[in-house]
């Protein structure tokens, strides 16, 4: 599913060049769970900006579900992202003049659905994630956990096949986290989606398949995580 | 068009700005579309105010140089001519530390009822004002405002010339002049006996018989005194009232440049009401850009809130200043004369659509940078700057 070369980032700060990613080489198969893990400044956002085309590599290669991203023009990236991955951030970043449904049909207006078709396929989306009864809700109406099912809601509602977040758990409580990273496992699991998650949550780890840890941009080891061990799956 | 509902939804983000901006906008055009009446109400008054058949004759130097009398009698002559008569500028006052309150001059009594035919006159006030060697007429507007009625008698001290005279006022003025007539005879024999002579006229009124005759009457008349020691020059009453007010025009191109700066000003209110609004917002751009809108789609939908607001705003003020000034035509046409001109002033469906499209393109031209930057940022440094 996910194929990183030799994959350098390099940031210019005033006169100082930052190596956020220093030739990362990495393969995550199709229907994984990973996690990036990590202190601050290793480098695992911008790898997971990297493979989910919202930032391009000095140098490297990066192939995601069979397109290579290098040669991709903006437009390209802006298609490939809406049609092949699905995005969940931190503080949940819905759109606070919609409701949770037309939150969630946002991606499908790049889509040729007629209006009853994207808003059908949008509260699928919401039943999976067990909000179809708070789908007329505003996010501010929402508590985290439910904002943060909203946005995974919108990151599978087109079908993407990757499913990237950074930090789902970082601005919930633990009760809140865990049901995040059973739901994203679930997608795994259930719906064969690749996932891909950056975090600090040590709890995390006895959710996915795969720990991958970064320093300075390097990427330093690849581990099994608890569900490859027979854990929380 | 699927679109239209996120751009109206954020339009409502923050409904006291949305409403303030649109008001500041409306009332731009507003102002912009009473504005725009002015050269068409202008020359609306003009015409109204002439007759397509009278026409004055002065000396070519100016209003203020005067010429021979006996130039009537050889316009009076020229064929065409229905009838003319001399004016003469007074210049009197009621309480002469006052000054001229309002115009006021000798003319003939001879020929002033086919030259102002079309005040509608009563033929006896005519009578009157040529049986009684101090009759005057009155416009209407100077006699409301002093309070006079016909019968009454009334005094003015020339500032031109060393007399003081009274008159019997015949008869009331039925138009929006101010002017006060009287015999130029009954000014000739004061100076007279003042042992000044008076042998001049500041301007000559004649009325032509056929509209189509008026042009080569004009050009014969100012032929006629080529060669003399006044040249004349005669022109339509439209294009003298029009040149007596050309510095009423000159003001109306100024007040339309000011509405043009104003026009400008809403420009920038908007274009930073615009960037302040895009910018709070840049994070949920950046997510947008993230799930894979492309930039023209952010772009285009960011456009679109600033040129919805504005052609809102815009319909808005156009229908104000319609209403505004259709209210004040219905108030002047039922208010009397004095303020018959306002009727004039008319928000014609061409300023509306004018106006319209002025503030869609006030929108447009306020949105297009701030959309263009947010659209051209990039995803990962906002995430990174934001998040």
């Amino acid at each position: 599913m996910i194929d990183l070369v030799n994959v350098s980032r390099l940031y210019h700060r005033g006169a100082d060049e930052i190596h956020a990613l220093e030739r990362v080489s990495l393969h995550v198969p199709r229907q994984r769970f990973v996690a990036l893990m990590g202190p601050s400044g290793s480098g695992k956002s911008t790898l997971l900006n990297v493979l989910a085309g919202l930032d391009r590599p000095n140098s490297g290669e990066v192939t995601v579900a069979g397109q290579r991203l290098n040669e991709m023009s903006e437009d390209e990236l802006a298609a490939f992202r809406a049609h092949t991955v699905g995005f969940v951030f931190q503080f949940f970043n819905l759109i606070p003049v919609l409701n949770a449904v037309e939150n969630v049909e946002l991606p499908l207006l790049l889509t040729h659905l007629s209006r009853a078709e994207r808003r059908q396929r949008a509260e699928t989306a919401l039943r999976v994630v067990g909000l179809a009864d708070r789908a007329d809700h505003r996010p501010r109406e929402l508590s985290g956990g439910e904002q943060q099912r909203v946005a995974i809601a919108r990151s599978i509602v087109t079908d993407a096949e990757l499913i990237v977040a950074d930090e789902p758990t970082g601005d919930l409580d633990a009760k809140n986290a865990e049901e995040i990273l059973s739901l994203l496992q679930t997608l795994k699991r259930d719906f064969g989606k690749t996932v891909v998650i950056v975090t600090h949550d040590p709890r995390a780890e006895k959710w996915v398949d795969e720990v991958i840890h970064l320093d300075k941009g390097v990427l330093l080891e690849t581990r099994p995580g608890g569900a490859a061990r027979g854990g929380a799956a | 068009m699927k679109y239209l509902p996120l751009v109206w939804r954020n339009l409502g983000r923050n409904p006291l700005r949305s409403l303030l901006t649109a008001a500041a906008i409306a009332l731009a055009i507003a102002l912009v579309c009473i504005l725009r009446t002015m050269p068409a109400g202008m020359d609306a008054i003009l015409a109204s105010a002439a007759a397509n058949t009278r026409i004055s004759t002065h000396n070519e130097a100016g209003i203020v140089y005067s010429m021979p009398y006996a130039y009537l009698a050889k316009v009076r002559a020229v064929p065409g001519v229905v009838a003319a008569i001399s004016w003469n500028w007074f210049g009197g006052a009621i309480d002469i530390t006052k000054g001229v309150e309002f115009p006021n001059f000798a003319v003939d009594p001879d020929g002033i009822a086919e030259v102002y035919a079309d005040w509608g006159l009563d033929p006896k006030v005519f009578e009157d004002f040529r049986k009684y060697r101090d009759a005057a007429l009155v416009g209407h507007i100077t006699l409301e405002k002093h309070r006079w009625k016909v019968g009454d008698v009334v005094t003015l001290q020339s500032t031109v010339f060393p007399v003081s005279l009274s008159f019997r006022i015949v008869g009331a003025v039925p138009t929006s002049t101010p002017a006060f007539y009287f015999q130029r005879e009954y000014l000739a024999q004061a100076l007279a006996a003042a042992g000044v002579t008076f042998d001049t006229t500041g301007m000559i009124w004649s009325r032509v018989d056929d509209p189509d005759r008026v042009g080569p009457v004009m050009r014969q008349i100012d032929e006629m005194f080529r060669n003399s020691e006044a040249i004349t020059a005669t022109e339509t009453e439209k294009s003298f009232i029009g040149n007596f007010f050309s510095g009423l025009k000159q003001l109306v191109t100024i007040i339309q440049i000011v509405a043009a700066l104003v026009t400008l000003c809403i420009v920038f209110i908007a274009a930073n009401t615009a960037s302040m609004s895009i910018r709070e917002r840049v994070g949920e751009i950046a997510i947008l850009k993230a799930i894979g809108f492309r930039k023209q789609t952010i772009f285009s939908t960011l456009l679109a809130e600033a040129g919805l607001l504005a052609l809102v705003a815009g319909i808005a003020g156009a229908a104000t200043a319609f209403g505004l000034l259709k209210a004040l035509r219905v108030f002047a046409s039922g208010a009397g004369p004095q303020l018959g001109p306002l009727t004039a002033f008319v928000v014609s469906y061409t300023i509306l659509v004018q106006a319209i499209f002025i503030s869609f393109f006030i929108g447009i031209l306020s949105g297009w940078v701030p959309a263009l930057g947010a659209s051209r940022r990039s995803v990962a440094q906002t995430l990174r700057e934001v998040f």
